[in-house]
């Protein structure tokens, strides 16, 4: 057996160095390439010499029973001198240890195999983008928060917040040779840059399923379908989870009858997304900020706690596509079978501000 | 059907914004989020008037007949003025578009399938790490090219050059917790930064595997074995590769002749790296610029050139640790079956400092390509971390090379999209028959493609073709007044009816 017992030889861990004594290079080591004379023509030791000074500075010799090699580490070629690190990740981010690792895996193989089961491709793209593509002006959470710098080129670039603007970048690069209806997912890393006092993460990873292509309802319909397909492998149920539906037409509806011009939309639903998360009056407060009258808030404001399809048909009137667009969602929810998984709620607004529709 | 043919609507994309158009809004757009007065005054308009302009604006009216909305797009809440942007990816770095995922994700299969096999355990760490993690002063590439910055916060951080050091700071973290010996592997994206004039990669994904707490060199043996096990998986033979194998005792045994300091070992291997990179007086000029004199330089680089164990035994003698654990190694390599895939050669020595022993690389016999491939052992790195050191060895195996290898041999594989079936109503109000059918068929496994829009069975058929769909299932009124659905299996052409129940 090779001799493995040598008291350095810690089973958990196989050396007790101490850094300090070993390493404390500074008395012989400059900074500097130059070393001192003294080395370079100091009489050249003969490999028997060096042999024999090994085997009286270690337990075993130079060699151990075997023919394996001594159970003792000769001194080692030392890099330089030790770093202290910070044995944790970086803030905000996390390390996979095989047991989380596991999670993840098991995690990521249900998304893979729900967009497998639901006809549709992986893609990727690198986590890192030009800053241009997240800068939308509409007061995004995700915009304050973007995680983004100056590379070395002094380009300005960004860690993604999300993973639909790549898609986007990728889909008018591919041009013509796409063939819709284009059905793609992807698993990807996002990043945030927030103020770690509130202890948040700053990465997370997204499972993204999107339908370029199709301006049918249907599309909607299919996506909600393969979240609720997920769910159900997971042995999630309706009685523990729902969606909430509505759509931005409704509020673009309310916004046009005061004459708000469209590319307030997107701030004006930032805003609004913002509803359970800070006071009605701060909210009532930016609405008026962006130009909105008193009384198109109080309307969008009321239209807004609307919680049932029929009530907002009565409100804004059959004519218009957002009931329409919503009517039939809920109908090809009955005919996928999920309805009871859904329901209306005019609140709903998300906080992105590309969204045109759901 | 549903209208879908406006000229908006190309088929291929289904908009065809001309930004400066529809989107030129600097006019009214004021980048305040003060509006002019007069929006906020005008009169409010309701539902039914708001209803009417849209009728008029659009192709279809407000609704389509089949209650599906119109083909045209309702002009859009435009969120801003159009940023023209660049559609490639960032200088350096790739997208993975279908096909090239697919090649990917078959790659990143076998690593993970090999892994598995060996009995390794897979973990991952952030992207982003410290900067001071890669902080050696050695001289390495590595260290010149990192992808470091400065974050919001005035952080020094890097995108990791490698996993190495993300594994040896996670170890340390674990300490006693971990029981040892750990065998860990990981496929990640590393970065660096580059001066693109060379039309090189920033990044690229790495494999590594990676054995804790062995001194032995069983362990080395192992990961070499693994690298086979995963040549022969994907159809590469000993005659398309090898490994070079040598140790960073020879060296240290050199130098240590000339009572060079160790401290410098790191740097003279950096150096002797780059041997066949840059021209020897150039090699011979670092390395006296260390402090070697001209005469330890010369043995150096004797021995460096030699490619028999033999004539190492020879030179070195046999009492020291070199020459002992390189004979070990090719005894195993006899032993694990794959002794025709290596080889030594002393001027292996791999260009990161922390190598402690035996290094090895994997090269295309061929000559053509750079490295496949690159390991040794480490058994100092946690100590220059500040934890206690741990006998350690590993490999990094990237994405790049592989695939030029197997292109070279061709021996790449054909990925294509495959989806089980394509499931298609026929008529509108059939959809959700469709959709029944679409998820009966998922419950049991089985990919489907669901039509979401009234299409042609023509288009069907060509879709199917695309996504080599193994069959059709078709929904018409006069099968499903039969209780009954349409079933084409495309390879053969069979065709049948048969009862949904029945459908598997």
């Amino acid at each position: 057996m090779s001799p493995l017992s040598s008291s350095l030889l810690n089973p958990r861990l196989s050396f007790s160095l101490k850094p300090l004594f070993l390493f404390s290079q500074s008395s012989f080591a400059p900074r500097k390439f130059q070393i001192p004379r003294q080395f370079v023509s100091a009489k050249r030791k003969t490999f028997s010499d060096l042999a024999s000074e090994q085997s009286s500075a270690t337990d075993n010799g130079g060699r151990s029973g075997r023919g394996g090699r001594s159970g003792a580490l000769s001194p080692s070629p030392v890099v330089e001198e030790v770093q202290r690190i910070d044995v944790n990740p970086p803030k905000g981010t996390r390390d996979f240890p095989p047991e989380d690792m596991r999670l993840r895996t098991w995690l990521f193989n249900h998304f893979r195999e729900v967009s497998r089961l639901f006809g549709f491709e992986e893609v990727d793209y690198p986590v890192l983008e030009s800053e241009a593509l997240f800068i939308r002006k509409a007061g995004e959470e995700i915009r304050d928060q973007l995680y983004c710098f100056e590379d070395r080129g002094n380009r300005r670039v960004a860690l993604r917040p999300e993973l639909t603007p790549s898609l986007a970048r990728l889909v008018m690069q591919k041009g013509k040779s796409l063939s819709l209806p284009l059905k793609w997912f992807a698993i990807g890393q996002c990043w945030r840059y927030e103020r770690m006092t509130r202890g948040r993460r700053r990465e997370h990873y997204q499972w993204n399923m999107d339908i370029l292509g199709l301006p049918e309802v249907t599309a909607e319909a299919e996506l909600i379908s393969s979240i609720v397909a997920f769910f159900k492998r997971i042995g999630m149920t309706e009685s523990y989870v729902g969606f909430k539906v509505s759509s931005r037409k409704v509020l673009q509806e309310v916004l046009r009858c005061y004459s708000v011009p469209e590319n307030l939309f997107g701030k004006v639903c930032i805003i609004i997304d913002k509803i359970e998360k800070i006071p009605i009056d701060e909210i009532k407060r930016e609405l008026n900020a962006t130009g909105l009258s008193e009384e198109a808030i109080e309307e969008l404001l009321q239209v807004l706690s609307i919680k049932s399809l029929t009530k907002l048909e009565e409100i804004l009137g059959g004519a218009g596509e957002a009931v329409a667009d919503l009517k039939e969602l809920f109908s090809l929810s009955e005919k996928f079978g999920y309805s009871e998984w859904i329901q209306f709620d005019a609140s709903v607004v998300r906080g992105l501000a590309y969204y045109t529709g759901f | 059907m549903s209208p879908l043919s406006s000229s908006l609507l190309n088929p291929r994309l289904s908009f065809s914004l001309k930004p400066l158009f529809l989107f030129s809004q600097s006019s009214f757009a004021p980048r305040k989020f003060q509006i002019p007065r007069q929006f906020v005054s005008a009169k409010r308009k309701t539902f039914s008037a708001l209803a009417s302009e849209q009728s008029s604006a659009t192709d279809n009216g407000g609704r389509s007949g089949g209650g599906g909305r119109s083909g045209a797009l309702s002009p859009s809440p435009v969120v801003e003025e159009v940023q023209r942007i660049d559609v490639n990816p960032p200088k350096g770095t790739r997208d993975f578009p279908p096909e090239d995922m697919r090649l990917r994700t078959w790659l990143f299969n076998h690593f993970r399938e090999v892994s598995r096999l060996f009995g390794f355990e897979e973990v991952d760490y952030p992207v982003l790490e410290s900067e001071v993690l890669f902080i050696r002063k050695a001289g390495e590439e590595i260290r010149d090219q990192l992808y470091c910055f400065e974050d919001r916060g005035n952080r020094r951080v890097a995108l990791r050059p490698e996993l190495t050091p993300s594994l040896a700071r996670l170890v340390i973290q674990k300490g006693k917790s971990l029981s040892l010996p750990l065998k860990w592997f990981a496929i990640g994206q590393c970065w660096r930064y580059e001066r693109m004039t060379r039309g090189r990669r920033r990044e690229h994904y790495q494999w590594n595997m990676d054995i804790l707490g062995l001194p032995e060199v069983t362990a080395e043996a192992e990961l070499i074995s693994s690298i086979v096990a995963f040549f022969k998986r994907i159809g590469i033979t000993e005659s398309d590769v090898g490994f070079k194998v040598s140790s960073r005792k020879v060296l240290q045994e050199v130098l240590r002749c000339y009572s060079v300091p160790e401290n410098l070992f790191g740097k003279v291997c950096i150096i002797i790296d780059k041997i066949e990179k840059i021209p020897i007086d150039e090699i011979k000029r670092e390395l006296n610029a260390t402090g070697l004199s001209e005469e330890a330089i010369e043995e150096l680089l004797q021995v460096l050139s030699i490619k028999s164990l033999t004539k190492l035994e020879e030179i070195l003698g046999g009492a020291g640790e070199a020459v002992a654990e390189l004979k070990e190694l090719f005894s195993l390599a006899e032993k694990f079956g794959y002794s025709e895939w290596i080889q030594f050669d002393a001027s292996v020595v791999r260009g990161l400092a922390y190598y402690t022993g035996i290094v090895f690389e994997g090269f295309d016999r061929q000559g053509k390509l750079r490295a496949i491939c690159g390991g040794g052992r480490y058994d100092r790195l946690l100590s220059t971390f500040g934890g206690d050191d741990v006998p350690a060895c590993g490999f990094g195996f990237g994405d790049a090379v592989i695939v030029e290898l197997l292109k070279e041999k061709g021996l790449l594989p054909k990925l294509n999209l495959e989806v089980d079936n394509i499931v298609c109503a026929l008529d509108y109000d059939l959809q959700g028959v469709a959709a029944e059918v679409a998820t009966k068929l998922r419950e049991k496994g089985q990919s489907v493609d669901l039509v979401l829009e009234s299409k042609p069975l023509k288009w069907v058929f060509k879709r199917a073709a695309r996504t080599n769909a193994q069959r059709l299932v078709l929904v018409g009124n006069t099968e499903w007044q039969k209780g009954m659905v349409g079933v084409k299996i495309l390879s053969s052409g069979e065709q049948y009816e048969i009862k949904l129940d029945e459908l598997e």
